[in-house]
């Protein structure tokens, strides 16, 4: 029993944080078209952030994380303004876009990729924050970890109510679905895009913060969270946000499971293995729609 | 007011339309009649901003100019387009794509007003709010279509074939609503492949050939024009 719900607990948290970065992505996937590969690195980069924020100044990673919002936001506008609105301007953001957005966030990678190194050099970081354990029906597990689940719960209702609920988020979903025809009912598409990649850009700056508080990060791991992020929405069905959260719990738990009862070698492997087998029997993903 | 003259437009090495002319005031309904590849949607999707126009193009809406102006700038300035297929969103329900006709800022004032009169106006949509627009049958697309343009309160309502693929019985209340709908005081340039629907509730008529635009009498007049019966009348 304590061990159910000690799976439980690890899987859902660990899922929750998954499921907030695939959140990020997928905005910026689905409604900016934008596949963009250096996504991870701001994660690591908002997790040494906080590494530094809080081991040279001590300054409390919650406060890293309310600022690392606007920060991730900024950061990701001007990526969006800078280095991919002129790829946008040039393939009229026809399917072009996708290949060359690629090819300039596969080098924007490296750049991010090696401020880190040189900054932080290339070995594991950690540090301590809210590590007590707490006795949740028996089960221990780190205050910081029940944190970044309740964040987590709260970034992607947030998120799911404003797409849901609001004029500006059906127009989000208009220029995600439609983007032909949104300036028809005057919305500017460009500056949608810029936003909603913006936002995917504070979403993965939080995911940082908070992975860092349990997470032991190096400045190369970006990668494998863009990687995870990109397994999770495609599973997930492209550009669906409740895709994005049932994708990314259920890689958690699957994580979870196999690296408590079988081997922790193998979580990556039952990252493939899951992505696989639901690919073959949904290939669209667990919400996509099969296109026509 | 909307007022067109000398509009040009190439695709590529093909010139689409060649200083085309025309004005449409509120209240008045002008059909636009002309054989397929005429230039007809050409010329609509130029005055609404998302073809480019050869320079020395005059498109202006009471008296302010609407060339060079993104199109999603053209609808805050009171010029709505239905397209050709429609344009709705239809992976959003009918409540949505009401209110993402309200959009603009011009029509936020009024937004509550406007979406009565066009659930007055298209009762079965009032009935479908929640419904995903893409599972709903042509005609009631068409009706998305029309009201969210009407929700962004526009005063010129740009259609293009909007009777395409529907039934003539509905084709028939979709023109008695078009006619409710200028009662109100829109001025609406319909371009449509039914001649005769058109010229019918029109009040005026160009007529399109080959990227030139000609005539701008009254619909009545067109109708008796052996010329005009002879090409899209199907008279003898």
């Amino acid at each position: 029993m304590q061990l159910i719900v000690e799976l439980l607990l690890f899987g859902l948290t660990l899922g929750g944080l998954y499921a907030m970065v695939a959140m990020g992505l997928t905005l910026q996937y689905g409604v900016a078209r934008i596949m963009h590969l250096a996504y991870g690195e701001w994660l690591i980069a908002a997790a040494f952030g906080a590494y530094a924020a809080f081991t040279y100044w001590q300054v409390n990673p919650l406060i890293t994380l309310a600022l690392s919002l606007p920060v991730g936001f900024a950061v990701n506008w001007l990526v969006y303004q800078v280095l991919l609105s002129p790829l946008v301007r040039r393939t009229q953001a026809g399917p072009a876009l996708e290949v060359d957005s690629l090819l300039a966030t596969f080098g924007l990678l490296f750049v991010v990729q090696g401020v880190m190194v040189v900054l932080f050099g290339g070995s594991y970081h950690s540090y301590n924050f809210a590590a007590e354990a707490v006795n949740i029906g028996g089960a221990l597990i780190a205050r910081n970890r029940l944190i970044m689940f309740g964040l987590t719960v709260l970034a992607g209702l947030s998120i799911y109510l404003f797409l849901s609920r609001t004029r500006a988020g059906a127009a989000v979903r208009a220029v995600a679905t439609a983007p032909g025809n949104a300036p028809l009912v005057g919305i500017d598409v460009r500056k949608v895009s810029a936003i909603t990649f913006a936002v995917g850009g504070a979403l993965v700056a939080a995911g940082g913060v908070l992975a860092s508080m349990f997470l032991t990060f190096s400045a190369s791991m970006g990668v494998i969270f863009t990687m995870k992020a990109l397994i999770v929405i495609i599973m997930g069905g492209v550009g669906n946000m409740l895709g994005a959260v049932v994708a990314g719990l259920l890689l958690g738990m699957a994580e979870t499971l196999v690296a408590r009862l079988v081997d922790p070698g193998l979580t990556l492997a039952v990252n493939y293995l899951l992505f696989l087998s639901v690919l073959l029997w949904r290939p669209a993903g667990l919400f996509g729609r099969p296109v026509r | 007011m909307l007022e067109v003259s000398g509009l040009s437009v190439s695709y590529g090495r093909h010139l689409a339309l060649s200083g085309a002319a025309l004005s449409v005031a509120r209240g008045e309904i002008v059909a636009m009649l002309g054989a397929n590849g005429a230039g007809k949607s050409t010329l609509l999707k130029a005055v609404a901003g998302m073809v480019a126009a050869h320079p020395g193009a005059r498109i202006e809406l009471d008296g302010r100019s609407l060339v060079g102006q993104a199109p999603h700038h053209i609808v805050d300035r009171g010029l709505a387009l239905v397209p050709e297929g429609r344009g709705v969103f239809g992976e959003l329900s009918v409540e949505e794509n009401l209110a993402l006709g309200a959009y603009p800022s011009r029509a936020r004032a009024a937004e509550a007003r406007t979406r009565a009169s066009v659930l007055d106006l298209f009762p079965r949509l009032g009935e479908r709010l929640g419904q995903q627009v893409r599972t709903m049958s042509g005609g009631e697309q068409q009706m998305v279509a029309i009201g969210r343009a009407l929700m962004s309160a526009p005063t010129i309502l740009l259609l293009d074939e909007p009777s395409l693929g529907l039934s003539p019985l509905l084709s028939h209340e979709l023109f008695q609503a078009l006619r409710r709908i200028r009662d109100t005081g829109l001025g609406i340039l319909l371009v449509e492949q039914n001649a005769r629907l058109s010229l019918e509730i029109g009040d005026r008529a160009y007529v399109m050939a080959t990227g030139v635009v000609s005539g701008g009498g009254s619909a009545a007049q067109a109708l008796d024009d052996d010329a005009v019966q002879r090409a899209y009348l199907g008279a003898v």
